[in-house]
């Protein structure tokens, strides 16, 4: 379970979120949407800390983190909590694609190479690159790019992944496959926290929609719900201008 | 006068003696050039508290004065402070024992350094961003991120300017005749005044260089097209 409370950060005079808490089940798979400049993913990153929190504290399982004063060594563990998919996939450009998936359970995870590149054939084969082993990031397209960044992220067997709006990057006919991906993934009961733009895909796959607007939460609720009836102005609004079909 | 075409060949066989000294002295300040550059690099682009502030002085002031007073200044500077230190200390030694190719050795990686250090830097700022965040996202620490994933990609963008410092530090190392140590090109002067053939001397001391650049050149491109096969595609 992971509980985020009061999480606070401001870049400079610029308040990005202000106090925002949240808690997802295991399990659970939370879509986060909201306009540009909403702090969502500033929230996404602060929770394994590439951006650092102002303050307010954070939870996975046993592992308790006060964000103002947190240690490297706490830092370190939360990241080992959790894996990130990013709208850029970052993927290892020096390392092919089966190397991106072994990296972290070799060097970070002292797992033995020859049970790392099991895992990592196995992964990559499950989101279907079984014949892009040896392929470099640059003779991958974008989809197959992310793909092999989500297979990065399951083998750390985090208790958490975390998408950084992962279509957002993607030319329009890419974005199937890879929620195609998200979508399998999400049936096994891993827990997912997702930024994303894609509505359909949010009320498809998400248990749970949160909507933030000017770093704070305006309101949640599971995805028929909030989409069917927002409670507020704010979130219609939003509706309206991005999905119409939606529109009350 | 006449050009005698037979004698260009005549001294490059004896220019070749030489040859050792100026790789020598080139191996040695590009090695220790490259070592104390990427630390340099390293301490300037993390921003190491104080230090990287005394990086920046160190590259300005070496770079903005040439090698051949680098040379000079450490000849003439380290030869009083050792003699100084060993007179008061009694040590029964002086500065003449040190070998004069130490001072080449010592100035020139001094040079080096700060040229080297802005030849790293710039590959380490070549770098994207999400490669760090990739590697930290997944529980690597600052060092593990820096030797596996950041170094490597910044070395492999700073080839093509690794070999041409290389070669700068090559054609530089004529300076050191300056102190007395006999290069390729101090062993040309001698063979010129000699046997008064200047021209064929020097002409063969440039063949000599020149065959050397391209051998560094041909290295480098080889190298570059190992490195790079990912930022071009391929499959391993």
């Amino acid at each position: 379970m992971i509980r985020l409370t009061d999480i606070r950060k401001s870049f400079g005079k610029d308040d990005v979120l202000r106090g925002i808490s949240l808690e997802v089940n295991k399990g659970e798979v939370v879509a986060i949407i909201g306009p540009s400049g909403s702090g969502k993913t500033t929230l996404l990153r602060c929770i394994n800390f590439l951006e650092r929190p102002d303050a307010g504290e954070i939870r996975i399982s046993d592992l308790y983190v006060n964000c103002s004063k947190a240690s490297k060594k706490e830092i370190h563990a939360l990241r080992r909590k959790t894996a990130m998919v990013f709208q850029q996939y970052n993927l290892f450009r020096h390392k092919t694609a089966l190397e991106n998936v072994m990296e972290g359970l070799v060097v970070v995870r002292k797992m033995p190479k020859d049970a790392a590149r099991e895992r990592g054939v196995r992964l990559l084969e499950k989101v279907g690159l079984g014949d892009k082993l040896d392929a470099y990031p640059s003779r991958l397209s974008g989809g197959q790019q992310q793909r092999v960044g989500i297979a990065r992220a399951l083998a750390m067997e985090p208790e958490v992944i975390l998408f950084d709006e992962p279509t957002s990057a993607l030319d329009p006919e890419l974005v199937g496959e890879v929620l195609a991906v998200i979508r399998q993934i999400a049936e096994e009961g891993i827990t997912m926290i997702i930024v994303t733009h894609e509505l359909g895909f949010a009320q498809d796959v998400a248990s749970r929609v949160v909507f933030m607007a000017g770093g704070a939460i305006v309101e949640e609720g599971p995805p028929a719900e909030l989409f069917a009836r927002p409670q507020e102005e704010r979130t219609k609004q939003f509706l309206r201008r991005l999905a119409p079909e939606y529109s009350i | 006068m006449k050009l005698d075409p037979s004698f260009i060949g005549e001294a490059l066989l004896k220019l070749l003696e030489a040859l050792p000294t100026t790789l020598a002295i080139t191996a040695v300040s590009v090695g220790c050039g490259f070592l104390a550059g990427t630390a340099i690099a390293l301490v300037r682009v993390y921003r190491v508290p104080v230090l990287h502030r005394l990086a920046a002085a160190w590259v300005t002031v070496i770079r903005g004065t040439p090698m051949l007073v680098h040379l000079l200044v450490i000849y003439a500077g380290l030869t009083l402070i050792v003699d100084t230190l060993t007179g008061r200390l009694g040590l029964g030694w002086n500065s003449a024992r040190i070998p004069m190719i130490g001072f080449a050795y010592l100035s020139f990686s001094v040079t080096a350094s700060a040229y080297c250090s802005e030849i790293i830097r710039s590959g380490l700022l070549a770098v994207d961003k999400g490669q760090r965040e990739a590697a930290q996202s997944l529980g690597m620490t600052a060092m593990q991120t820096l030797r596996r994933i950041i170094f490597p990609q910044a070395l492999a963008a700073s080839v093509p300017n690794l070999t041409n410092f290389v070669i700068g530090m090559l054609h530089g190392s004529t300076l050191a005749f300056v102190v007395s140590v006999v290069d390729i090109n101090a062993k040309a002067e001698i063979v010129a005044s000699t046997n008064w053939k200047f021209f064929e001397a020097y002409l063969a001391a440039a063949i000599l260089f020149w065959a050397m650049t391209i051998l560094l050149e041909r290295a480098g491109g080889a190298i570059e097209r190992r490195i790079n096969r990912y930022h071009k595609g391929g499959v391993a």
